[in-house]
């Protein structure tokens, strides 16, 4: 039992990240990206090659798969973020499914379908760590420091910035405000940190293959930042640590045909944003309404 | 000949892409939705016509009748039970996206939950290719989407050009406020650009799962070559769309010449991101870059 509490606990520190780093782009702003998950996947394959090939040293894997990340994303985030809001989705949605492919077809790096195997343990000042709660500690000490990063940015003039080009695009640009730029770093930001994400989740299983990057988790994260509210600080972790416990909520109701728990967890989240956005906008944590998106 | 045989393949794809990105393109245009749920319309078509035809084994034409129904039913609810609603409150482009996408979700589950997540396919007489010249294959099929999508193509323009309801719709992509001046209701034209729209993936839907097959996750592809054909053919123009949808096709099937199967939606990918590249505004669009 407390071994499954542990991993749970893991696995909700880990999407965590990701989904406060998706909020930082969707909730402040105003890009809706539904590539996540590749970022999250580049940042696990970079961790994973680079920890079996160079060093499994936390100090250089993760700032490895960090550049890795940001680098991919500026490429996508560059010319598509100089047009609408519209485009950026599209842009993501074709990125998404191009990565899959990417993902299970690069042998060499990704190991293909069957995926890397064998990845180290991390190493923290030349001692391996194996233990999980003190993994569980890691994943705690950079999720932290990740809210804090956010925050801090928000806070500041790029946070501000940020929001303006949320609420007008053109007003921000009358008073002189690099748009463009200011969207692209946004992008980056949240991609690199993403790839924090991915390097823990590497580390953390061992093993990784492309079934954890695919669509399905892109949307699953997407759910969680707007069923917690976007464009908030709680919600994004409240909405990881539900979405996280409801399959294992699911699988104590008997009734339910336990092959079909991935699906009905599914409709369930589908239609909880449904219904959101028709009576609550501003998700579980969001109180005040949205004026613009 | 491997050229010509993917040529006209690309041709039949094409043209029922055109018809799914036309859809798309004309909800999109007229009333602003970001239709993401688009993919599903043709989801529900695919396994309406599936069930109808190859499980129940019902004459084709009912078969054909009960899919349109089905996809023209639910882009009408849609419209009116979620859609209208978030529009009557506020109506931010995220909103819609995001319910937009809920709904995306839930029928894709609900889909593959009562039919299965795999692969089916639907056979019919049609879909068997015939050799016409040594190496050349081609089955009836092909001339029936692309007559097909130009008979429903030319409707439409013909519906847009010349009746009230279509000029309706027309003035509806320009002046939201205009056509309640002159006594027209938006919501009532919004219903029939879902109507239309969703009556428009059908052909695509029932002609690709007869030629394909299909499966429950089938929507994000169909969303993926929705959007990029907006956005390649010019947001806002029909014709755009249609030549880009085609366009989409070709490319897709001229691609296998230097590329495996499994690349054919990365060819999407970098015919969409060389648009926004270069020409952000697409075939026929206005200027939209900010």
């Amino acid at each position: 039992m407390l071994a499954y509490i542990l991993n749970l606990a893991t696995l909700i520190c880990i999407n965590a990240v990701l989904a406060i780093t998706l909020n930082f782009i969707m909730g402040y702003a105003g890009i809706f990206s539904i590539a996540h998950a590749i970022f999250f996947g580049v940042g696990a394959y970079a961790a994973a090659y680079f920890s079996m090939h160079v060093s499994a040293s936390l100090f250089l894997a993760v700032p490895v798969s960090m550049l890795v990340a940001g680098l991919l994303s500026l490429v996508l985030a560059l010319p598509a973020l100089r047009v609408r809001g519209e485009y950026f989705v599209a842009a993501s949605l074709g990125l998404q499914v191009l990565g899959v492919t990417v993902f299970s077809e690069w042998k060499s790096v990704t190991g293909g379908l069957g995926g890397v195997i064998g990845i180290p343990p991390v190493e923290l000042f030349g001692h391996a760590i194996t233990d999980p709660v003190q993994f569980l500690l890691l994943t705690l000490g950079c999720l932290l420091p990740i809210l804090l990063i956010t925050n801090i940015l928000l806070r500041s003039s790029f946070g501000r910035n940020l929001k303006a080009i949320r609420d007008s695009e053109s007003a921000a640009h009358a008073f002189g405000k690099n748009v463009a730029a200011i969207k692209t770093l946004s992008v980056v930001i949240s991609s690199a940190l993403a790839a924090v994400a991915g390097a823990l989740y590497a580390f953390y299983l061992g093993f990784i293959n492309v079934e954890s990057f695919m669509l399905d988790t892109s949307v699953l994260l997407m759910a969680m930042v707007i069923i917690g509210g976007t464009g908030t600080l709680l919600g994004p972790i409240v909405g990881t640590v539900l979405l996280m416990l409801l399959p294992s909520l699911f699988s104590y109701m008997w009734f339910l045909p336990q092959t079909e728990i991935g699906a009905i967890q599914q409709i369930a989240y589908g239609s909880a944003m449904v219904l959101l956005m028709i009576f609550r906008p501003s998700g579980i944590v969001g109180s005040r309404k949205r004026s613009n998106g | 000949m491997l050229v010509l045989q993917l040529l006209i393949n690309g041709l039949q794809v094409g043209a029922l892409y055109a018809l799914i990105a036309v859809g798309f393109s004309l909800i999109f245009g007229s009333t602003k939705i970001f239709h993401f749920a688009h993919g599903s319309a043709f989801t529900i078509a695919a396994y309406v016509f599936y069930y109808a035809y190859s499980v129940a084994h019902i004459h084709w034409l009912p078969a054909i009748l009960a899919a349109s129904f089905a996809t023209v039913l639910f882009g009408v609810l849609l419209d009116r039970f979620v859609y209208a609603p978030i529009q009557a409150d506020e109506g931010s482009f995220f909103t819609v996206f995001v319910a937009s996408f809920g709904i995306g979700i839930v029928v894709q589950n609900v889909i593959g939950m009562i039919f299965g997540r795999s692969f089916v396919s639907v056979a019919t007489p049609l879909s068997r290719s015939i050799e016409i010249v040594s190496g050349l294959y081609v089955s009836p099929l092909s001339g029936i989407a692309i007559v097909v999508a130009l008979l429903f193509f030319f409707g439409l323009q013909f519906f847009l050009m010349h009746t009230h309801v279509g000029m309706g719709l027309r003035a509806l992509s320009e002046n939201p406020e205009l056509i309640r001046a002159y006594g027209l209701s938006p919501r009532r034209l919004s219903t029939i650009v879902f109507a239309l729209g969703s009556l428009l993936v059908v052909p695509a839907a029932i002609l690709s799962s007869a030629d394909a097959g299909l499966n429950p996750a089938i929507g994000h592809h169909v969303m993926l070559i929705s959007l990029a054909a907006t956005i390649v053919g010019g947001v806002g123009s029909l014709r755009g769309a249609a030549c880009a949808g085609l366009l989409l096709g070709m490319a897709e099937n001229l691609a296998l010449l230097y590329f495996e199967p499994q690349w054919s939606e990365a060819v999407t990918f970098i015919v969409l991101f060389l648009f926004i590249l270069l020409r952000p505004s697409g075939f026929f669009g206005r200027a939209i870059a900010s």
